[in-house]
C-alpha cells in the first residue's frame, strides 16, 4: 500500500467534508449535546439522593462509590449513563460520512475515472476507510475530554475520579475506535447497495442497536460494565470489523465497483 | 490553441495515411479475440483490433452494443473474459497499472468533485497519477489555459456549465500526459458550441500524435475526426477509413454536373444506354445509378459526350456515413424485428 496514494484520497475527502455543511453540522452537533448534557443532568442529579434500593445496588456492584456522598452518588449514577453515549459518536460520525463519501461518489460518477488511474483499490478503501474514521474515533475522544475537563472544574476530584476510572477509559479509548472501525466497515458495505445517504445510514444505524440496548439496561441498573468487559467488548468488535473488512475489500475491488455497483 | 468563447476556429481536416503494414512498436493498440461476458452475455466478442500510434478510431454503435465495456477493458478497468491486448506495449492484465498509467480516460459522465475548484480536483487526480508537484502545478496551469478555464480556476466546478465540465474532465485526461486517449461520448449532451470547442480540443490532441479511440453517436463528427472507423455490436462488423466506407456504400451512383441542365432527350438517349439502370436530373446536372460503376462510367460519359452535352465534372456520389451505419446496423425497424 503506497501511503502518497491513501494520503491524497484522505485530503481529497477532508477538503470535501469541509465544504459539506450539512454533514459538518450533523457531525458537529451532537458531541456539543453529550458533553453538555451529562454536565447539566448531573448538576440537576446532585440535588437529589437516590432511592435507597438503587444506591445500595449500586454500591454492591461498585465498592469504590462507596465513599460518595449522596449528591455525588447521584451525579455519578446519572455520568454512568452517559458514558454509551460517548460510544455513540465513533458509532454514527464514521457512518455518516462513510456513507456520504461513497454515495456521493456514486451519484456523481466519479468514482470510475478514479478507478482509471494508477490507484489500487486497497488505497481508495483505505484512503476513504481513515477520513472517516479518524473524526469519529477523535471526535468521541475529544468529546469525552471535554466532558471530563467540565466534570473536573464543576464537580471537583471526587466525580472526576469516577469518569476517569478505568471502565470509562477502556470504553472511550479501547471499545470507542474498535466501533469507529465496525461502523466505517458497515458503512462501505451498505453503500455499495444504497443509493441514498440517509437510507444507508438508516441500515447501518443497526450498529447503534446493541448500545441503546445497553444504556437501557444499565440504567435500569440491570448490569454494570468494568474496564475488562468494555476491553472484551472492543475485541469482539474488532474482530467483527476484522471479518466485515473482508467482505468490504472484496465489495470494493474496482471491477465490483464497475459493474455490480448501483 | 482550444478557444472557450465565441465561434471556434475550423481546422482543414485531413487524414492521414495509414501503414497498412505495421510493426508492433507502430502499434498503440493491439487486440487479439478480446471479449468480456457477464453472466451468460456477452458484452463483447472476439475484438481484434490495431490501433496505430497516432490514429483518431472512432467507435459506433447503438446503445448497449459494448462501446463502453469496450473503453473500459482497454483502460484496464475491468478484465476480459476472453482474448488479449497490448496498450502501448503492455500487457492489459499483467500490467494493468501500468496499462493505466498509460491511458487517460474521458467517461461518459465528467466525474468531477462538484465542491472542490477545477485546480483541487486536477490536483488530486495527478497525485493519483503520481506526478510530482512542480509537475501538476506547470500542466495543471497549461491545461486550464488551453482549455480557457484559468480564469474561474479557484470556482468549485458545480457552478460550471456542461461544455466547461467536459473540457476539465478533457484536461483531467490529459494530465499524465497519456500517449493513449479514450474518449467516450465526449460531446454527449452539449450545446453546438461547447461540442465545437470539445471537437477542437480532440483535433488538437490527434494533432499532438496522440492515439484517440472515439465512442459518440454522432457520425458527422465520427467522419470528421476519425482515420478509421469500428462499427460496433457486440463485436466488430466492420472497420475502415470514411471515405473507403462510404464509397463502398455508394452501390455505383454517379453524379455528372452539366453546364446546361439535362433535358428529357439526353435522359432517354441515357436510359437506353447499356449498364445505366436510372437516371434522373437533378438542379445542376444528373444522377446516373450504374449496374457497375467501374465499366459503365466511361460508356456513360462517352455517351454524354456524343450527345452534345457539356460535362464539368463527373463523380462517384458517395453514401453518407448515416447510410453505412444502418446498412451495417440493420435499420431501427430491423433491430425491432429482430427484438
Amino acid at each position: 500500500m503506497r501511503v502518497a496514494w491513501v494520503a491524497a484520497v484522505l485530503e481529497r475527502e477532508a477538503a470535501d467534508l469541509l465544504r459539506n455543511r450539512l454533514l459538518l453540522l450533523s457531525i458537529l452537533g451532537p458531541p456539543v449535546v453529550i458533553v453538555v448534557g451529562p454536565v447539566i443532568l448531573g448538576k440537576l442529579a446532585a440535588g437529589r439522593a437516590l432511592p435507597a434500593g438503587l444506591a445500595g445496588a449500586l454500591v454492591a456492584g461498585r465498592p469504590e462509590w462507596a465513599s460518595l456522598n449522596p449528591g455525588d452518588l447521584a451525579a455519578a449514577y446519572s455520568f454512568q449513563q452517559f458514558l454509551l453515549f460517548f460510544l455513540m459518536l465513533p458509532a454514527f460520525i464514521p457512518l455518516s460520512i462513510a456513507t456520504f463519501s461513497i454515495i456521493g461518489e456514486k451519484q456523481s460518477r466519479t468514482l470510475e475515472a478514479v478507478l482509471a488511474t494508477p490507484i489500487r483499490t486497497g488505497e481508495l478503501l483505505a484512503g476513504k476507510a481513515i477520513a472517516a474514521a479518524v473524526p469519529g474515533i477523535a471526535g468521541g475522544l475529544l468529546a469525552y475530554l471535554g466532558f471530563a475537563g467540565l466534570v473536573r472544574a464543576l464537580y471537583g476530584p471526587a466525580l472526576f475520579g469516577i469518569v476517569s476510572a478505568p471502565d470509562w477509559l477502556a470504553a472511550t479509548f479501547l471499545l470507542g475506535p474498535a466501533i469507529a472501525l465496525l461502523s466505517v466497515v458497515l458503512g462501505v458495505l451498505v453503500s455499495a447497495r444504497a443509493n441514498d445517504p440517509r437510507t444507508a445510514q438508516q441500515v447501518g444505524a443497526v450498529i447503534v442497536v446493541p448500545l441503546v440496548g445497553a444504556v437501557i439496561a444499565q440504567a435500569a441498573g440491570r448490569f454494570l460494565v468494568d474496564a475488562t468487559g468494555y476491553a472484551l467488548a472492543a475485541l469482539v468488535v474488532l474482530l467483527i470489523a476484522t471479518a466485515g473488512l473482508r467482505a468490504g475489500s472484496w465489495l470494493f475491488a474496482r471491477e465490483a465497483i464497475l459493474t455490480r455497483w448501483r | 490553441m482550444v478557444r472557450g468563447t465565441g465561434t471556434p476556429a475550423r481546422r482543414a481536416w485531413q487524414t492521414p495515411p495509414v501503414d497498412p503494414s505495421p510493426t508492433s512498436a507502430d502499434l498503440a493498440v493491439r487486440t487479439v479475440g478480446l471479449g468480456r461476458r457477464f453472466g451468460e452475455r456477452w458484452a463483447v466478442r472476439d475484438l481484434s483490433l490495431e490501433l496505430h500510434r497516432g490514429e483518431v478510431f472512432g467507435l459506433l454503435g447503438p446503445n448497449g452494443a459494448g462501446k463502453t465495456t469496450t473503453i473500459r477493458l482497454l483502460a484496464a478497468l475491468i478484465g476480459p473474459s476472453a482474448g488479449s491486448a497490448r496498450i502501448d506495449g503492455l500487457d492489459l492484465v499483467r500490467e494493468a497499472d501500468g496499462v493505466r498509467a498509460r491511458v487517460g480516460v474521458l467517461t461518459e459522465a465528467p466525474g468531477l468533485y462538484e465542491k472542490l475548484s477545477a485546480v483541487r480536483n486536477l490536483d488530486f487526480f495527478g497525485k493519483l497519477q503520481g506526478l510530482p508537484t512542480a509537475v501538476r502545478v506547470e500542466r495543471i496551469e497549461r491545461l486550464l489555459r488551453l482549455f480557457d478555464l484559468w480564469d474561474r480556476r479557484h470556482e468549485p466546478t458545480g457552478t460550471f456549465s456542461k461544455g466547461m465540465k467536459q473540457k476539465l474532465a478533457i484536461a483531467r485526461a490529459l494530465l499524465h500526459d497519456p500517449p493513449v486517449l479514450f474518449l467516450d461520448e465526449p460531446t454527449a449532451a452539449l450545446d453546438p458550441e461547447a461540442a465545437a470547442i470539445v471537437r477542437d480540443a480532440i483535433a488538437t490532441l490527434r494533432g499532438q500524435g496522440r492515439t484517440i479511440v472515439l465512442c459518440t453517436h454522432v457520425l458527422p463528427e465520427a467522419e470528421r475526426l476519425c482515420d478509421r472507423i469500428g462499427f460496433l455490436r457486440t463485436t466488430l462488423l466492420r472497420v475502415d477509413t470514411p471515405a473507403r466506407l462510404r464509397s463502398a456504400h455508394a452501390d455505383g451512383r454517379v453524379r455528372v454536373r452539366l453546364a446546361a441542365p439535362a433535358g428529357p432527350e439526353l435522359l432517354a438517349s441515357l436510359r437506353g444506354t447499356p449498364g445505366v439502370a436510372a437516371v434522373e436530373a437533378a438542379a445542376d446536372g444528373l444522377v446516373a445509378e450504374l449496374r457497375d460503376a467501374g465499366t459503365g462510367t466511361p460508356t456513360l460519359v462517352r455517351t454524354l459526350v456524343a450527345a452534345g452535352a457539356a460535362i464539368l465534372e463527373v463523380r462517384p456520389e458517395a453514401a453518407s456515413l448515416e447510410d453505412v451505419y444502418f446498412e451495417v446496423m440493420g435499420t431501427p425497424a430491423d433491430g425491432e424485428a429482430a427484438a
